[in-house]
């Protein structure tokens, strides 16, 4: 009975003294729309540097080669406080738009592997088809070729946006007050460690479900090709 | 219709067309023969730059599709291809396969191009199949779906690479049905085939390449039943 009274008097002081809890919504608000976004960016600058990649220009062949190299060779913490401090110091732009920029940039050079594995994998036929009918290189890719490339590197590409989503609990470094900069801020505030540190994880736990249940659900719509 | 002229084409160091001249007139059913390797199937890819030339002039309807100006992406819609292993576009549908690339270049409306594809199927025998999946479909009904969609293009010619190279035996007839169907209706077709009596009933005229020449070319009856050339009298002897 002692220790469900110390969980309640905890809970009060971590969630309902100064109405704490709003910190944690907040901070979820935070993480969703940085992720969003970063994810957004991801797979815009993904599908860019992996054409580059693929290119038979070595002028773009190279840009590719270098973005990956630089962006996977490098901390995402690194990447994000010089892109907050160094490049966009003097813009004045919503922190969370700045810190969506770092981690769609960084994401982009992984999502740019997965996406020339994708395009790879499917048949040369399938282009020499497109091409073959009057299309252009461009609309071979768009309609044809992409089209089925996203459907394989699908589940790839989740497994990125989840490790994307985590990755966010690192804004804390440039004073976005995210999910865990909020657990970490209710842990200092009331010396209490357990409960916002679980519950932070709870939410990261629950968010990822959510994403992964949804995600689940686009997949097997893709996959009515395939019944045979 | 077709012009070629001094046609070479090398892979590296390996060359595999040495100089073919050629013209196929408009209606001319062509069957191309030869060994395996001897470049009959590059120099069909060549007609429409699918392989790029190394050497050498094409023209379609005298117009040089293989110049620095040439605008090949509207060449190639005045030529239908088809292709070994059916190339059908599998997260499409039937339907939508046939209907892609008219819509997509702006030449017919989704609705026409509906029209089209159904006209289509229903001439290949297969409109009962418009919503299906090109997975759900046979070897023999995919090669026919390939024809439909590329005849949706209403191009001048058609090219056939081996379109019955990949089927199982009993499903060879109805590909080579929907194609006597469409040399009757007065197509100029380019084929590139291993089956000869295909070759000798519905082709107007033989060409037999072996290593990247033009070894031989007449009428079926003088290419297949009295070969001049030694080379086609040995390879017709090994597959007769």
């Amino acid at each position: 009975m002692e220790w469900f009274e110390t969980i309640q008097s905890q809970f009060e002081r971590c969630f309902i003294q100064d109405d704490r809890y709003m910190m944690l919504v907040k901070g979820l608000g935070v993480t969703i729309r940085v992720s969003l976004l970063a994810l957004l960016l991801g797979v815009v600058i993904g599908f860019l540097i992996a054409l580059c990649n693929l290119s038979k220009s070595k002028i773009l062949r190279a840009i590719g080669k270098v973005y990956t190299d630089v962006i996977r060779g490098t901390p995402s913490v690194t990447q994000l406080m010089i892109i907050y401090f160094v490049i966009f110091a003097t813009v004045h732009w919503p922190k969370w738009i700045i810190a969506a920029i770092a981690f769609g940039i960084n994401s982009g050079a992984y999502v740019s592997e997965i996406f020339r594995a994708g395009i790879l994998s499917i048949d040369k036929g399938q282009t020499e088809a497109g091409r073959s009918l009057g299309l252009s290189s461009a609309q071979t890719m768009m309609k044809i070729v992409l089209p089925q490339a996203i459907k394989n590197i699908f589940p790839t590409l989740i497994n990125e946006f989840i490790v994307l989503i985590k990755e966010t609990a690192i804004v804390g470094y440039v004073g976005l007050m995210d999910i865990q900069k909020a657990g970490d801020f209710i842990k200092s505030a009331t010396f209490i460690a357990f409960m916002p540190l679980i519950s932070t994880a709870i939410i990261y736990y629950v968010l990822i479900k959510i994403l992964n249940i949804g995600l689940g659900k686009v997949e097997k719509a893709l996959r009515k090709s395939d019944i045979r | 219709m077709i012009k070629v002229v001094g046609l070479k084409k090398s892979f590296g160091e390996k060359k595999v067309l040495n100089g073919i001249d050629e013209h196929i007139s408009p209606g001319e059913v062509v069957a191309v023969i030869g060994p395996s390797g001897s470049g009959k199937s590059t120099f069909l890819r060549c007609l429409n730059r699918l392989e790029e030339p190394t050497d050498g002039e094409i023209f379609l309807d005298g117009e040089l599709i293989n110049g620095p100006k040439s605008d090949i992406n509207a060449i190639r819609q005045k030529m239908g291809m088809v292709f070994q292993q059916f190339n059908l576009f599998p997260h499409l549908t039937v339907k939508k396969n046939i209907t892609l690339a008219p819509v997509t270049l702006k030449i017919m409306s989704q609705a026409d191009a509906d029209k089209k594809a159904m006209e289509l199927l229903e001439r290949v025998g297969l409109a009962d199949k418009a919503e299906a999946y090109p997975n759900s479909l046979s070897g023999g009904q995919k090669q026919r779906v390939a024809i439909a969609r590329a005849l949706a293009m209403n191009p001048e010619v058609m090219l056939f690479d081996e379109p019955t190279s990949a089927l199982d035996p009993e499903m060879v007839g109805e590909v080579l049905d929907v194609m006597k169907e469409l040399a009757d209706s007065g197509m100029t077709m380019v084929i590139v085939t291993h089956e000869m009596g295909f070759a000798r009933e519905v082709a107007s005229r033989v060409l037999f390449i072996d290593q990247g020449v033009v070894m031989e070319s007449g009428t079926p009856a003088e290419v297949l039943l009295n070969p001049q050339n030694e080379r086609t009298q040995n390879f017709l002897s090994k597959v007769l």
